[in-house]
């Protein structure tokens, strides 16, 4: 066939047609493109629980004159980096955003000027709140750029179990197991007809990171940096002992066999069914089971600070903002007044009784109307968790070198779980390369931040003045 | 004799054990839908607590108000039904126009094109997601339906334009000789002659890129990012697993909602599906 | 397809370009999305992979070929690497085949055919990140269903930790995915079966062959064509397990899963301090790991099918 014969037959009135038919489909899909309306702010986090208390927060203000309604996106913490990353990539970031709690990618993002500072409408002056904010960290160039809604004075490792189970083993469901030794008496007493002792949330590497961090502290260890040496800890024994306890419990039958594929969502639905007498979690667990297993939370007791040698403490860095205006934002002023919301008393009061992570203004649990588990909880880690030191604050060139450093991997989370899976043989070797390899990419972090003009040495994790079991006070860091 | 008159029932021995063999594994081929669907019932601890049974103890209809309403799955349901349609609609407009050149007509360019569309056929192109968003972006159409049906339908139909191009080199030129003596033009040739007499393909393409648009999770995932009333069935369905909590029964009902209209779909068009591929694939 | 001009001067050429408008008016909408979504992104990517790029910042340092070094003294890589091959290597030939023996008896007039055909295309055409999360539950050594019934029936002693071991969670997957999967597999064998003329087998089955030896002597060997598009196809599906392995085991425990897949995304996305760059040159270079593959195969098949030509 000839094609030129055919293309001089085709008449006018086709083309037309047949142009007029791709121009119309390519308008329609045009203006289908829908943008955040205008005139909302968007707000995007990771706090689920707190999304009503916010969102009616909100509600209020919009009804206010000069307020906007408020598009809130909740999202999961892991997705919520990708998503942020993406946004800011493609200036569709929101006007405010949580970041999840990692200094190193707060400091990147501050650092790539990505976050806008607080207007005049956020005034943190009440001793709690004057406390927790840090230059380098809260404040740059004497710029307030976020502040915590929630106080540092926690950890995750709290050991949450049945009272009932507990009692029918014989043991006293008030006071629950205190130590590692009666942690493992319980746990085989109350293995048996499909039920067992103990489950782990070992999916999630990143809970089982900060499970070993704090249980290496609850054995007497310093904590994953040894701020007197400035060196990391992960080949110590107690990082050593503190895994092996996680792992007698799987050797000895008592641990839940789904553990290793349950992350904390799944494996506290599980634990709350039933399947298991004791769960790790945070203090949001009296929320969860609160909101979602009203039936079960009554018959739950905790222990906030299962410790193995009593007397010990754990040392956390201060908490770093929550909410971020970030720079691409044009209603900053609207954004700082939603922020301003957040410093309240009543607040705080309300933040507790949202059960989630404890407030910045711990008393403000007294007043609040929460359920006895978190009462308990919330009293108890000012006992055991004490203030420690960040290179950050001393020396705001350090926010270099996080940005620098690359995750290792495997990390302290991947080892505990190729650990339960019987992928790791020897223990103590693979945390001693765990910290050899977090050394060293430390090393290469400082050195690539000095090539780029940073001021920094390995130096500036050596905080002399420090002593174990003790705040870290910000006259310290002079 | 004996053989033949056995046969009959040999025949009707292997039938029986065939369809009891082929029950056994649609069985175990089902049973992990049962659940879902028996799962979407129960309360949140049920689910952990019933063992082998399926029947809930009491059939809980809220779990699935609470998907369709506050969990959004009716906006989600229109959204999936909009980039479905939109992206197989793009998929056979493009394709087929392409396919009927390539498959027709001797021009300058013909062979790089099939070179570079048969080379791209193997590449996985999973992480080029990158920059199709920053593309995406400076088109205007991130946060748009638009945005997803492009990025859906504008990559990877290598396949596709193949399959067309295909078909079409195989018709009987004598077909569009009559139509040129007729006075028809290249258009018209194509519209109402080519195109009709393709249906079968474009049945198969049509099916095949329904399945994998509604089947689609990263594109509409990082498209929607800034606007939530944009998503789809798969991305919605990460919206039931919050912080420390997931719903578990209420995202089980929403998985049995957004399986109901496909599944009827197939149940209804298998057979042309079937046919087509057949069709297709024939030479 | 008989369009051969003469080409003597660019006059000629310029006329016949224009002569040819149509068609390239009708190849514009093709090529210019595949410029837009598929050419440019691939050559974005090989120019990320060159760069030093946290994704936080705007633009990345250029580093030449580190990215490339790195990935080949990174052991996790090479796990993924291997965990990839070998999910192919078992999951490709077990959906392949099963999928055909299916589609040999259900190509029979059965009763109930077009139930159990929409039976096992459920799985086909329910998104990948809903399944993953189901079987975890079905798979549960305690309280899944798998594990009661092997138990229950005094099959097994103790549960199967399928996703949780390190040594049998590849092995679920593959079984996950080839479930999910063998449907559509099914559906091209069903296609290609109807390709083969009846009057054949009526003729084997008159000179009394039985039913295996029309399957082995006429099936198979008309299906060998077919075999060739339909490996090719699963083998480049069998890459690209994302979603699935991201809902079902996130690439755990201890990267036993881990796919080049989740290694990429994972660079790229789900860590700390993302690395654009070096994720781009791991999926890079495994693109290029792909085709490879593609065209040995393609190659070897070439050989095994002029064999018999050439004895006949």
């Amino acid at each position: 066939m000839n094609s030129s014969k055919q293309v001089n037959v085709i008449n006018r009135r086709e083309l037309m047609a047949g142009v007029a038919a791709i121009t119309a489909m390519a308008a329609v899909m045009g203006s289908r493109s829908a943008h955040a309306q205008e005139g909302t702010l968007a707000w995007w986090d990771h706090f689920q629980p707190l999304a009503e208390l916010h969102e009616r927060m909100w509600a209020n203000y919009a009804a206010e004159s000069g307020g906007v309604p408020v598009e809130h996106t909740v999202m999961n913490p892991s997705d919520m980096m990708q998503s942020l990353q993406l946004a800011f990539r493609s200036g569709e970031a929101p006007d405010v955003a949580s970041i999840p709690d990692s200094l190193a990618v707060i400091s990147q993002l501050l650092r790539a000027g990505r976050f806008a500072s607080l207007t005049d409408a956020v005034s943190l002056d009440k001793p709690v709140q004057r406390e927790a904010l840090f230059d380098g960290m809260h404040i740059v160039d004497g710029e307030v750029y976020s502040f915590p809604i929630f106080s540092f004075r926690w950890h995750t490792t709290a050991l949450w179990f049945h009272k009932q189970m507990l009692e029918e083993a014989g043991m006293d469901p008030d006071a629950g197991p205190r130590d590692w030794d009666q942690i493992a008496a319980a746990a085989q007493a109350t293995t048996g007809n499909g039920r067992y002792g103990l489950l782990l949330p070992i999916q999630f590497t990143g809970r089982m990171e900060a499970h070993l961090d704090d249980l290496a502290q609850m054995a007497g260890g310093v904590g994953p940096i040894d701020w007197r040496t400035g060196q990391y800890t992960f080949a110590g024994d107690q990082y050593v002992e503190a895994l092996e306890f996680l792992l007698s419990f799987q050797e000895n039958g008592t641990l839940h066999p789904a553990s290793s594929s349950l992350d904390a969502r799944q494996g506290r639905v599980r634990w709350a069914a039933g399947e298991a007498a004791m769960f790790t979690d945070g203090p949001w667990n009296s929320g969860s089971l609160a909101s979602n297993m009203p039936d079960v939370i009554d018959g739950i007791g905790v222990v906030t600070n299962p410790m193995r040698s009593a007397g010990s403490t754990m040392q956390v860095g201060p908490a770093a903002g929550t909410f971020w205006v970030t720079e691409q934002s044009q209603m900053r002023e609207q954004a700082s007044e939603l922020l301003a919301m957040m410093t309240t008393d009543e607040y705080y009061v309300a933040l507790a009784e949202r059960m989630d992570q404890p407030p910045l203004d711990l008393s403000a649990v007294e007043r609040a109307d929460v359920h006895e588990t978190y009462r308990t909880i919330v009293r108890e880690y000012p006992e055991t968790v004490r203030l420690a030191p960040e290179p950050l604050i001393r020396n705001p060139d350090i926010a270099q070198v996080y940005a620098q450093m690359r995750t290792v991997s495997p990390g302290l989370g991947e080892i505990i779980q190729g650990a339960f899976a019987g992928a790791v043989p020897d223990i103590r070797a693979t945390l001693q390369e765990y910290q050899d390899a977090m050394t060293a990419e430390r090393d290469r972090a400082i050195s690539v931040a000095r090539e780029n003009g940073a001021q920094v040495s390995v130096d500036d994790w050596i905080f002399e003045n420090w002593e174990q079991g003790t705040d870290f006070a910000p006259d310290q860091y002079s | 004799m004996s053989i033949r008159r056995s046969r009959p029932l040999g025949r009707r021995l292997s039938v029986v054990l065939a369809v009891l063999g082929l029950t056994a594994l649609c069985a175990l081929w089902i049973y992990p839908f049962l659940w879902l669907v028996s799962a979407s019932f129960k309360g949140p601890l049920e689910m952990f607590q019933k063992g082998l049974n399926l029947m809930p103890d009491a059939f809980d209809w809220g779990n699935y108000t609470r998907a369709w309403q506050d969990g959004g799955f009716s906006t989600y349901m229109l959204n999936t039904f909009l980039v479905t349609s939109g992206t197989v609609i793009l998929v056979i407009f493009h394709c087929s126009l392409s396919g009927y050149v390539l498959g027709r007509y001797e021009f300058i360019g013909r062979k790089t094109v099939i070179g570079v569309l048969a080379a791209t056929f193997v590449i996985p192109l999973g992480f080029t997601i990158i920059p199709i968003v920053d593309l995406s972006r400076n088109l205007g159409l991130l946060n748009s339906h638009a945005g997803i049906i492009l990025a859906l339908g504008g990559s990877g139909q290598a396949a596709a334009i193949l399959l067309y191009a295909g078909f079409f080199s195989r018709i009987p030129k004598e077909v569009e000789e009559a139509a040129i003596v007729d006075g028809a033009g290249f258009l018209r040739i194509f519209f109402s002659i080519m195109l009709p007499l393709a249906g079968p393909v474009t049945a198969t393409v049509a099916v095949l890129s329904f399945l994998a648009a509604w089947n689609s999770f990263l594109v509409p995932l990082v498209f929607t990012f800034g606007n939530p009333n944009l998503r789809t069935l798969a991305v919605g369905m990460l919206a039931f697993v919050g912080t420390n909590e997931t719903d578990w029964s209420g995202m089980a009902a929403a998985a049995t909602l957004s399986l109901v209209p496909v599944v009827t779909f197939f149940f209804l068009v298998q057979k042309y599906f079937v046919e087509g591929v057949a069709g297709a694939i024939k030479s | 397809m008989a369009r051969t001009a003469p080409m003597g001067s660019r006059t000629q050429l310029v006329q016949q370009l224009w002569r040819d408008r149509y068609i390239y008016l009708f190849l514009l909408p093709s090529t210019a999305l595949f410029a837009l979504y598929t050419l440019w992104p691939i050559g974005v990517s090989i120019y990320f992979s060159m760069l030093d790029w946290s994704g936080f910042e705007q633009a990345g340092r250029f580093i030449g070929f580190a990215n490339y070094k790195e990935l080949a003294n990174d052991r996790l890589f090479w796990n993924a690497f291997r965990n990839t091959v070998t999910f192919m290597v078992l999951a490709v030939p077990l959906r392949v085949g099963l999928a055909l023996l299916l589609a040999i008896l259900l190509n029979q007039a059965l009763p109930f055919s077009r139930v159990f055909r929409t039976a096992i295309f459920l799985p086909v055409v329910t998104t990948a990140a809903i399944l993953g999360v189901v079987m975890r539950f079905i798979l549960d050594p305690t309280s899944g269903p798998v594990n009661l019934a092997l138990l229950q029936s005094g099959i097994l002693d103790q549960p199967v930790n399928f996703l949780g071991q390190s040594g049998v969670a590849l092995y679920t997957a593959v079984g996950v995915w080839v479930w999910k999967w063998l449907g559509i597999t099914l559906i091209y064998w069903l296609a290609a079966l109807q390709t083969v003329p009846k009057d054949l087998y009526e003729a084997a089955r008159i000179d009394g062959a039985s039913g295996w030896q029309r399957i082995v002597y006429i099936t198979l060997p008309l299906l060998t064509p077919f075999t060739i598009i339909i490996t090719l196809i699963t083998v480049v599906e069998a890459t690209n397990v994302f979603d699935l392995m991201l809902t079902l085991t996130n690439g755990g425990p201890f990267y036993a899963t881990e796919v080049i897949d989740i290694f990429v995304y994972r660079q790229a996305f789900a860590s700390n301090t993302p690395r654009l760059g070096y994720a781009s040159a791991a999926s890079l270079f495994f693109g290029i790991c792909v085709i490879a593959l593609a065209l040995l195969q393609l190659i070897i098949l070439r050989r095994i099918r002029q064999k018999p030509a050439e004895t006949e």
